[in-house]
């Protein structure tokens, strides 16, 4: 305790506090972060049992896995399953597919969270506030299966309310749940709707931590609201986002099985089929799933590359990162 | 705040406020179907189309919920597993963010790419079950929390708002004699509780959400929560189960799935417009703080 | 403001002791001799789980003299609970499988008893058709009693009141099936002036497992069901017979003229009933009963008659033959671990047939859930009998009023007609050769082999690809492995012969 009052103190000289460097003296710094490692301890066991002890299920990719032998009497089959699936008459086809649904939801639904909690911040009046981040954020609630019942009551041919809609006014009907052109357009609006306001609750806790001093600040410097914008609150939540995109590419290739697997026809499959949807239909229906196992390692793979890619550019950039 | 009287200003908000209020409409009616339909008389709904008003009202849908106490005992466990869980998660995940938003603590990287190792790999559904069964935690409640203890997502995201925490203030309570337990306790947890109210949202609605776990873990059904029920009578109903293994019979009217959505969905939307006020708190908050 | 938080932390944690020091569990270990024999039995959970301390359950218990004891497993994690349970070697002594790859991997792997042998020592057991047993075998062995159904459950049901108004009959050729289709969809049979009915509705699972709506109606006019043999014994599919394909090409008829609806490679089971329901369509083949949607119909529509007829084609009364079971029991050797456990074990389901039990099974309790009626009983509560006595209707074995029942329930003419022609079906039965039979090549890319098929048959309907495409299709699920099934069922039944 004395030992750390005296740095404490020594830090009032130097500008940067002495607590933010790191001394030359590894045992030194143990002492004086002891209480940090102290918090940290719960933690690590967690980690460490739970997700670090079971994870040599991952062997079960290199196996042909059946319950009753288990992980230690299942034969080993070394690379088969990935030599498996990497030639699979069907593997770029997937590999497109996936990737491109990935880049829509990048492109069209990762930015509405952020612009809509903007447009959020922007109210003033605080009761009209919470009214809008109430409502929106209920359709988190809806399950998939009931988001694609009432896009099909929308947007079915036979007595769908959009579709009678379109019908009256151009006098044709548009197979939009079948044709694998609407696919994408269809599986983007769907997750648009369902999360969208739930992804806002996050960007406005950043933005809540926004000092209104500078808003202040700004505006007797006679900066308008754009300025403010562009100058105080992008700048808040901008690690928030860079920190989201990041952690967001870990899971790049997770398509959300349950979505697709229900919009799925066979007039898109060839758009629609993926990653996620092809695993189930070839692993869990017909039991595999040593081969399945494979496939969610490949994609944990590719995952990890993109994170480790991202937080060093972002780190290159001047960011925080991850870690 | 003379500014705001400008016209271009004026212009703004008003388009603002449309768009807003387009959007929180178009959010809300599929709701308002699903409670409209609760409330609606079976042949009402039986008659189909979109419902928005029932012209026959009914509460035959919540007679049924309430005719015997499996929906509310579950819901109960729901909101035990919630409050407690939720508390657990709060109290794990700040514990070790805190040490980690700093970074001239030694050993701070190897850990962090640790945990985010563990949101991309996972050893399966088996061994954490062998993990969770070791401990003897199979057939308690604490199956449903301590293996979710803490979320990798939430914690590097709430190690990240720690991080933009001035350290002026931190310093300054070193200073007093607190030790760093101290320190985030009396000052950093206070000063975040916008981001303690985000994440506490987040881990309530994952803990609402759990089913799969539940069935995993607890054998004894009266331990099951809500959304066991709700994916037994709701969603076996809607997906194509096929009539290989169902009868038609099986599948509840649609007025009583409905009302079962309604009963087991309300409770969990209660929750945010609570925590709301917690955003603005920390707004003042943080305008002490500079 | 600390304070209060330590405040409520300390409330929670009291909070958590109280609720879980309730879970306490009380267990007496078992006494040989006359004591009830402590059962475990694990099944899939339907609608609601009754309380175990129930009538319905105590009474089993003191008949079978079994301390008997139900764990219910919900149906979203069923597969996986059981697969949990297998590898961490929890099993009970009695539980529910169903007949999957998985599964039969486990049943090979001698995990389970072989009870083929004991069959004969048990009354009950040995009465029930050898073909139920043969439907759930594994390399010709028997592992469990099958969850009891009918094997020809397919029925035609129909508008009796449009029909009789049209001046149709119920169909047998292919040519009647379009014409009452067409008739329901173009003349306006409720007469409401407007073009707003089908003849018939099809959902996106038209043409997959056994409840295909083109098999049934294929098999009715003299396709194989599923699988076909030929003269030389060899194996072919269903969709390579010239019937088969004739069902396909009336739909695309259908389709292109919009008799039927335009979306059905979409549209849900559940989204097709409320149609059916709202007297808005006209004829289907389906597993259930009739009268049910008799009963749902006539809220919507007073006066809608629905009437039932069996399937049936140019060469009479024809119907695909299904499993017979909703799944089996099986005994676990790791937990039943000698020959006399095994036989107390065999005698508890054996007495589940006894003429006492059948009645508890499907009825429940006299005077509780049912009466007796002169030679019938009626169910006092539909809503009762649904919470408290289906649970054990559906996943004990029991095969309703065929054996054992002392007397039949009451129900409408249209109910009792409908129960008639599936029991009369077992006699027209069709059955898929290939159903028990192995294949390594269907184990590992069936389903994907599946996909292929049911693609192209919904594409061809739609008139996306023609005939040379629907071939060429063919032939590319031929190539990619549907030859190699074909031969591997061809071994697979010579060697069983």
């Amino acid at each position: 305790m004395k030992s750390n009052q005296t740095l404490a103190e020594g830090a009032l000289q130097v500008k940067r506090p002495l607590r933010q460097q790191r001394s030359k003296h590894l045992l030194r710094d143990l002492v004086r972060d002891r209480w940090m490692y102290l918090m940290l301890l719960p933690g690590v066991l967690y980690f460490i049992i739970f997700k670090y002890v079971p994870m040599y299920g991952v062997t079960m990719a290199f196996q042909d896995y059946k319950p009753h032998l288990g992980f230690f009497g299942s034969p080993w089959t070394g690379m088969k399953h990935f030599i498996r699936f990497f030639s699979e008459p069907q593997f770029w086809m997937l590999f497109r597919n996936t990737i491109i649904l990935a880049l829509y939801n990048l492109i069209f639904f990762f930015p509405l969270p952020i612009i809509l909690s903007l447009m959020l911040n922007e109210l003033r009046r605080e009761r009209f506030k919470r009214f809008v981040q109430t409502l929106i954020y209920i359709p988190h609630f809806v399950s998939w299966v009931v988001v694609v019942g009432i896009f099909y009551i929308l947007f079915t041919t036979e007595n769908g309310i959009l579709n009678e809609l379109i019908y009256r006014i151009t006098g044709e009907k548009i197979a939009f749940l079948l044709e694998a052109d609407w696919f994408r357009t269809m599986i983007v609006s769907q997750a648009i709707w369902k999360e969208v306001g739930w992804g806002t609750v996050i960007f406005l806790a950043a933005l809540a931590g926004v000092d209104l001093q500078q808003y202040e600040a700004a505006r007797i410097d006679g900066a308008g609201r754009w300025r403010q914008l562009w100058h105080i609150t992008l700048p808040a939540i901008r690690s928030t986002i860079v920190i989201l995109l990041i952690l967001r590419l870990g899971n790049f290739l997770d398509s959300g099985f349950e979505q697709i697997f229900l919009m799925i026809t066979p007039t898109n499959r060839e758009v629609s089929e993926v990653f996620d949807t092809y695993v189930y239909t070839k692993g869990m229906t017909q039991a595999q799933y040593s081969y399945s196992a494979a496939v969610g390692l490949f994609k944990s793979f590719v995952g990890l590359l993109l994170v480790l890619g991202s937080n060093w550019l972002a780190k290159k950039f001047g960011e925080e990162g991850v870690y | 705040m003379r500014q705001d009287k400008t016209r271009g200003n004026r212009l703004f908000d008003l388009i603002n406020h449309s768009i807003l209020f387009l959007v929180a409409i178009v959010c809300v009616l599929p709701f308002v179907y699903v409670l409209a339909v609760s409330f609606a008389s079976p042949a009402e709904a039986a008659r189909g189309g979109l419902i928005l008003l029932p012209r026959e009202w009914s509460l035959v849908s919540y007679q049924y919920i309430f005719s015997s106490d499996t929906l509310p005992r579950s819901l109960l466990v729901s909101v035990y597993i919630t409050v407690v869980g939720t508390l657990i998660n709060l109290a794990f995940t700040s514990l070790m963010a805190y040490p980690l938003s700093k970074p001239h603590l030694r050993g701070r990287n190897p850990i962090l790419l640790g945990v985010l190792i563990t949101m991309l790999f996972s050893g399966g559904m088996i061994p954490t079950y062998f993990v969770v069964n070791g401990l003897n935690l199979t057939n308690t409640l604490w199956a449903l929390m301590i293996p979710n203890a803490i979320s990798a997502f939430n914690l590097i995201v709430l190690k990240n708002f720690f991080q933009q925490i001035p350290d002026g203030l931190e310093d300054s309570a070193k200073i007093d004699g607190c030790h760093d337990l101290g320190v985030l306790i009396r000052i950093v947890l206070p000063l975040s509780l916008p981001a303690m109210a985000t994440f506490g949202l987040f881990y309530a609605v994952a803990h609402w959400n759990t089913f799969f776990n539940a069935i995993l873990y607890i054998n004894d059904n009266h331990k099951w929560p809500i959304q066991v029920m709700l994916r037994e009578i709701v969603i076996l109903a809607q997906s194509r189960v096929g009539d290989s293994s169902f009868d038609e019979m099986d599948v509840q009217p649609l007025t009583i799935r409905m009302a079962v959505i309604v009963f087991a969905t309300v409770p969990i939307l209660l929750v945010y417009p609570f925590l709301q006020k917690h955003f603005a708190k920390g707004v003042m908050l943080g305008s002490v703080k500079g | 403001m600390k304070k209060k938080w330590m405040n409520t932390v300390v409330t929670m944690l009291a909070g958590m002791m109280i609720l879980t020091a309730c879970g306490g569990k009380s267990g007496g270990s078992p006494v040989e001799g006359d004591a009830p024999y402590p059962l475990t039995l694990v099944v899939n959970q339907v609608g609601e789980i009754p309380d175990p301390k129930n009538p319905i359950e105590e009474k089993l218990r003191e008949y079978t003299n079994t301390d008997l004891r139900i764990q219910w497993i919900p149906y979203s994690a069923y597969d996986e609970k059981i697969n949990v349970m297998i590898a961490s070697n929890e099993l009970p002594k009695l539980m529910k499988l169903n007949y999957s790859p998985t599964t039969i991997s486990s049943l090979e792997a001698d995990l389970f008893w072989d009870i083929t042998s004991h069959l004969k020592n048990y009354p009950n057991l040995a009465a029930q058709p050898q073909q139920y047993y043969d439907n759930i075998s594994v390399n010709g062995k028997v592992y469990g009693i099958p969850l009891f159904r009918d094997m020809g459950r397919a029925i035609v049901s129909y508008r009796q009141d449009w029909l009789d108004a049209a001046g149709l009959k119920a169909p047998v050729t292919l040519d009647d099936w379009y014409e009452i289709i067409r008739y329901s969809t173009e003349e306006d049979p409720d007469k409401n002036g407007k073009r707003d009915t089908y003849g018939m509705m099809l959902d996106k699972g038209y043409n997959q497992g056994t409840a295909s709506t083109l098999t049934r109606l294929a098999v009715s006019q003299g396709a194989p069901n599923k699988w076909g043999i030929d003269e030389e014994g060899n194996f072919y599919p269903e969709f390579e017979s010239e019937i088969f394909f004739d069902v396909m090409k009336m739909f695309r008829k259908l389709y292109a003229e919009k008799l039927i609806n335009q979306d059905f490679a979409v549209v849900d089971s559940s989204e097709l009933n409320k149609v059916y329901e709202s007297g808005r369509a006209n004829i289907r083949i389906s597993g259930g009963n009739g009268q049910s949607l008799q009963t749902k119909l006539e809220k919507v529509v007073p006066d809608a008659v629905v009437n039932v007829s069996p399937l049936q084609g140019p060469d009479g009364i024809r119907v695909p033959g299904e499993s017979g079971n909703t799944g089996f029991l099986a005994i676990p050797k790791s937990t039943v671990i000698s020959e006399e456990e095994l036989d107390k074990v065999l005698t508890f389901v054996d007495k589940l047939f006894d003429p006492e039990m059948v009645n508890l099974i499907n009825k429940g309790i006299e005077g509780v859930h049912y009466s007796v009626e002169g030679d019938f009983t009626v169910t006092l509560d539909a809503d009762k009998d649904a919470q408290e006595v289906k649970p054990y209707r559906d996943s004990l074995p029991q095969r309703g009023e065929l054996y054992n029942m002392e007397k039949k329930a009451k129900g409408t003419e249209l109910f009792a007609l409908n129960k008639k022609i599936v029991q009369e079906n077992e006699n027209y039965i069709i059955p898929n050769p290939a159903l028990t039979l192995k294949s390594e090549t269907y184990n590992e890319r069936g389903g994907e082999l599946e996909q292929i098929i049911t693609d192209a048959q919904t594409k061809f309907i739609m008139g996306h690809i023609d005939e040379a495409g629907w071939h060429a299709e063919v032939e590319k699920w031929r190539k990619s492995g549907g030859e190699q099934i074909a031969a591997e069922y061809k071994q697979s039944y010579e060697k069983l012969k």
